[in-house]
């Protein structure tokens, strides 16, 4: 199945959109998780805090389904 | 020092006239007590807004000293201060701002051994933090005292808010994981001064009892694209914090 990755922040260039500025197309197989989905694309975890999709925040155990847009966002602690 | 009933008013009139806010909103926030974890950026721009809105009462607490990389961001301290206690500093530029609050300096760190004293009797908390681990300690005490907490952080062009009121809500360690940002962030003063300023806003609609808070969610802010996103944030039954103790 095809489902879309999306950031605007730092973890941008690690994505290396290919929809638009900010989304990448990722074709899985079967119904992985959001982590591992990031190792098949050589994206280490500790860059990802969470991802949300259709207006809730998605733990890296959630599992995207087809089409779904998920946008990553990376461990934000500053101040 | 107290203001006359004119000067007050006048001080305030271009708020008051807000919906719901009026003369019982502004007396509710001059009876309520802010406690300030962080004078950064975060923390200056917040406890601007929250001073010039007529709190009546702010502990401003920070164990660090203002140094020149803050500059950028952290805009109560000027080159002139370089070296001086931070909490001491701003609680000098807040006073000359609103004389007629109370405004308290605390330098101490912030900690799991100190931080539910610190904020004893405290209305809100706000989070104004640069880590995570202190972040985590506020937390903790949040959900011990019941104290709700306004939770922020930022990094480059993005920023995070949310009003955390355990157990009518989510707590800090209910959906941010203990893994810590790879690389001390980078962090525009832009940045800062936004989501500062928004945490005053979340502060001042529960003081005043106006509107709703970010309660069960968290605003996203990714300035670059430039885009806000509103998520649900839901409550960790197995969260150490705040979850049931599992049997």
């Amino acid at each position: 199945m095809v489902i879309y990755l999306r950031s605007g922040g730092k973890l941008r260039d690690r994505l290396q959109p290919d929809v638009d500025q900010y989304t990448r197309r990722v074709e899985v197989e079967g119904t992985p998780t959001l982590r591992e989905i990031l190792t098949s694309m050589d994206i280490p975890h500790a860059l990802v805090a969470f991802g949300f999709s259709q207006g809730t925040v998605r733990r890296l155990d959630y599992r995207p389904t087809e089409g779904e847009v998920v946008t990553l966002q990376p461990p934000v602690a500053g101040g | 020092m107290q203001a006359p009933k004119d000067q007050f008013d006048q001080r305030y009139v271009r708020q008051l006239g807000v919906p719901g806010w009026g003369a019982e909103g502004q007396r509710r926030l001059a009876a309520s007590h802010v406690f300030i974890a962080g004078v950064g950026g975060l923390g200056c721009a917040a406890s601007v807004h929250l001073a010039a809105a007529g709190v009546g009462k702010l502990t401003v607490c920070d164990a660090d000293r203002v140094e020149l990389s803050n500059l950028n961001r952290q805009v109560l301290y000027t080159p002139q201060d370089i070296g001086h206690e931070k909490a001491l500093v701003a609680v000098e530029r807040l006073r000359a701002l609103n004389p007629s609050i109370e405004i308290a300096p605390v330098v101490a760190e912030i900690d799991e051994r100190t931080a539910c004293d610190l904020v004893r009797g405290a209305d809100v908390i706000l989070d104004c933090l640069d880590n995570l681990l202190t972040r985590f300690a506020l937390n903790r005490c949040s959900v011990a005292t019941g104290i709700p907490m306004v939770y922020a952080a930022v990094s480059e062009f993005t920023g995070h808010v949310s009003f955390l009121h355990p157990p009518a809500t989510p707590c800090l360690e209910c959906f941010v994981s203990r893994t810590p940002p790879p690389v001390e962030p980078a962090i525009p003063g832009c940045t800062a001064g936004l989501v500062g300023a928004l945490e005053a806003m979340e502060a001042i609609k529960f003081l005043t009892g106006i509107g709703e808070n970010l309660a069960g969610r968290l605003l996203v802010i990714e300035g670059l694209e430039p885009r806000f996103d509103v998520v649900g944030i839901a409550r960790d039954p197995g969260c150490p914090a705040c979850g049931q103790p599992r049997r």
